[in-house]
């Protein structure tokens, strides 16, 4: 678990460094998604520990609440896509490709 | 061009991916994947900055097949930063403009993908929001009570007290059970 938490604050320190770097560089906007991205590595570690400081919850609650994240994530990126609104769609998408990135390592570092 | 327009573009332009986009657009038309490529973003993220340029009306677009594809307007980024500096205030009226600006920012707030979030407890809001369902009947059309659930259901789940509060309000008169919007 450690490995996986040390994986997720990584993460977060590279965004956080990005987003100052793109704010340097006058890119607002992308800065903000970058905000975004960051805030999912966040998020997943809050809710990581959360979990696993219940009683008698394990590995499989956690992966159950990223399948339910990308379920749910899923769903407003469809929506917005029906919508024609491009700024949810970045949002959405890139919440997604975190998340992605998230259950990839998961399952490398618990399944193996 | 309008003092809201120079703005606009003012406020777009201060973007340094924006700016990309603009130099790479200045030496041909473009599709968002290939932009993406270049500049190294997502696909969606550039087709937000494309948005934002074409709403502040700096670049245009067309469908050409499965693609859209983006070019300058070059209309508008010839002209100078003098002229967008000294363009002149759009003619309308200050407390129009503050009004109709509440009204986004109520529509915004209770609206999401046309769905109504919650009925608004303030009348005013109410009011907005209401007129805002007004739009998906037409003007002088008799409808029936069906038909007005049937409209109004997608929109909000308790229809009854959207529909009785509309008539309370005057936006529909009814005449037994059929239903003419007045205003």
């Amino acid at each position: 678990m450690k490995e996986f938490i040390a994986y997720l604050d990584s993460r977060i320190e590279e965004g956080k460094a990005k987003t100052a770097e793109l704010l340097t560089g006058g890119r607002q906007d992308d800065a903000n998604f970058m905000k975004v991205q960051t805030n999912i590595y966040e998020v997943c570690k809050t809710v990581n520990q959360a979990l696993l400081s219940r009683p008698g919850a394990g590995i499989g609650a956690v992966k159950a609440q990223l399948e339910r994240f990308r379920t749910e994530w899923s769903a407003s990126l469809e929506k917005a896509k029906l919508h024609g609104n491009a700024r949810a769609i970045a949002v959405e998408e890139t919440k997604l490709s975190a998340l992605k990135d998230i259950i990839a390592h998961f399952e490398e570092v618990f399944e193996g | 061009m309008t003092q809201e327009d120079a703005v606009k573009i003012f406020k777009c332009l201060s973007d340094m991916s924006r700016l990309r986009i603009v130099q790479s657009l200045n030496q041909g038309e473009m599709y968002t994947e290939l932009l993406a490529e270049r500049l190294g973003l997502t696909p969606s993220t550039v087709s937000f900055h494309m948005k934002k340029l074409e709403e502040a009306g700096l670049i245009v677009s067309r469908k050409e097949q499965y693609y859209t594809v983006y070019s300058l307007n070059r209309d508008i980024l010839e002209k100078t930063i003098f002229d967008a500096a000294v363009s002149e205030p759009e003619q309308t009226d200050e407390q129009q403009k503050r009004e109709e600006e509440y009204r986004r920012k109520v529509i915004k707030a209770f609206f999401e993908y046309g769905k109504l979030r919650s009925i608004p407890v303030q009348r005013k809001k109410k009011l907005i929001c209401y007129e805002q369902i007004a739009a998906y009947f037409e003007p002088g059309k008799v409808y029936e009570e069906r038909e007005v659930n049937e409209i109004i259901l997608p929109i909000h789940e308790d229809y009854c007290t959207i529909r009785r509060d509309m008539i309370s309000e005057g936006i529909f008169r009814r005449e037994g059970s059929r239903y003419v919007r007045i205003k």
